[in-house]
């Protein structure tokens, strides 16, 4: 049987793309991230996870205003990458699942989580720059296959912080009936702290973030009851992006250890990551 | 408007001539107005959405961090000053 071995909550700035594109991780501004991943990558080398469910939204490049839904997942098995209106970044095609992508479909639309089921989808930097992150690729690809969850976290209305929370809990029980020994990890993606709009831009809250991850840790529940005009008042309009992590914690049983976690916030977003292990 | 912005071709367009390209889509003349003058700041509190304004931002060489500072109602290197790690671009 399929599951779910670790969860990761990581933020998924897009000036990320081209640090890794143009080999600039060890510049000055840059290493206090990308050092935080060394021992994030060798865990997940001994985890040795076959698939990443990865819980994100699109910026505007696949999913467009004129249709949009608030859960979306991929199936197919091969996912482009997509231009998100900066060029099409230099990045192989990421490997997808299929036939897993379609159980977990007709288990979580069983369970009355009525996603949009997409059999093409380009993937842009919500969901490549957390796999540049902790998965890096190489000539020969990726090392891990995908499954791409898309949340709408950018147009109102919103789903809740607990509607997100409960699809976390729906999807370890549609990985764990799964027929095939897949080890899986979830990412939960976005945040943390940050606003791009108006007079506010650049606002950021590291008391918050800080505060976020401590609950996420030990009381997730209390994260749940999070209303998004807190989470914009507090931390940001954009953080409410963090509403996704509590799908990735949902995935996880309450008792799983935490194993990482580092904050870092160089410009306009409180850049934050935690693992938990099974 | 902005969703076409995710094509080369389609940002050579806009560049190329701004007027036509936007005369396909049905913007009202306050809009079209705006995107002229790159008054982001304005375009915002008109209701656009942030990550579709990032395309026309692209489009016209103006930067996340350039358009925050003029939604702030600073300079480039005034809005810079303001961060921990003003490399981190």
């Amino acid at each position: 049987m399929a599951r779910i071995v670790g969860g990761i909550g990581l933020s998924h700035v897009p000036s990320v793309g081209p640090v890794v594109d143009r080999g600039r991780q060890t510049a000055p501004a840059w290493k206090p991230l990308f050092d935080a991943y060394i021992p994030v990558r060798s865990w997940l080398e001994k985890l040795n996870p076959d698939v990443a469910i990865v819980v994100y939204n699109d910026h505007v490049a696949e999913f467009t205003f004129d249709k949009y839904p608030t859960f979306a997942l991929g199936a197919a098995d091969r996912y482009p990458i997509a231009d998100e209106g900066f060029g099409t970044r230099p990045l192989p095609e990421v490997p997808g699942d299929a036939e897993f992508s379609i159980h977990l479909c007709e288990e979580l639309i069983a369970a009355e989580f009525d996603l949009t089921v997409c059999q093409e989808l380009g993937v842009e930097h919500g969901f490549l720059v957390p796999m540049n992150l902790c998965f890096p690729h190489t000539a020969s690809g990726w090392p891990v296959r995908s499954v791409p969850l898309q949340v709408n976290v950018i147009q109102h209305p919103l789903p809740t912080a607990r509607r997100c929370y409960r699809l976390g809990q729906a999807l370890r029980k549609a990985v764990s009936s799964y027929k095939e020994d897949l080890k899986v990890v979830v990412l939960g993606t976005g945040g943390m702290s940050h606003q791009l709009q108006g007079k506010r831009f650049g606002f950021m809250n590291e008391k918050f973030d800080q505060w976020f991850l401590d609950q996420l840790e030990g009381n997730p529940e209390a994260l749940a009851e999070l209303s998004h005009h807190k989470i914009m008042e507090e931390a940001g309009a954009e953080a409410v992006e963090l509403i996704m992590w509590l799908t990735m914690r949902g995935a996880l049983s309450p008792k799983a250890k935490r194993v990482h976690r580092h904050y870092y916030a160089p410009m306009t977003t409180g850049m934050g990551l935690i693992t938990f292990e099974e | 408007m902005c969703a076409a912005l995710c094509s080369p071709a389609e940002r050579e367009a806009f560049k190329r001539d701004e007027e036509t390209f936007m005369a396909r889509f049905c913007l009202t003349e306050e809009e079209k107005g705006l995107i002229r003058k790159r008054d982001f700041k304005g375009l915002i509190e008109h209701g656009m959405n942030i990550y579709a304004m990032l395309k026309i931002g692209s489009t016209t060489g103006n930067s996340l961090y350039r358009m925050g500072a003029q939604m702030r109602g600073e300079s480039y290197e005034e809005f810079l000053a303001t961060r921990n790690m003003k490399d981190a671009v």
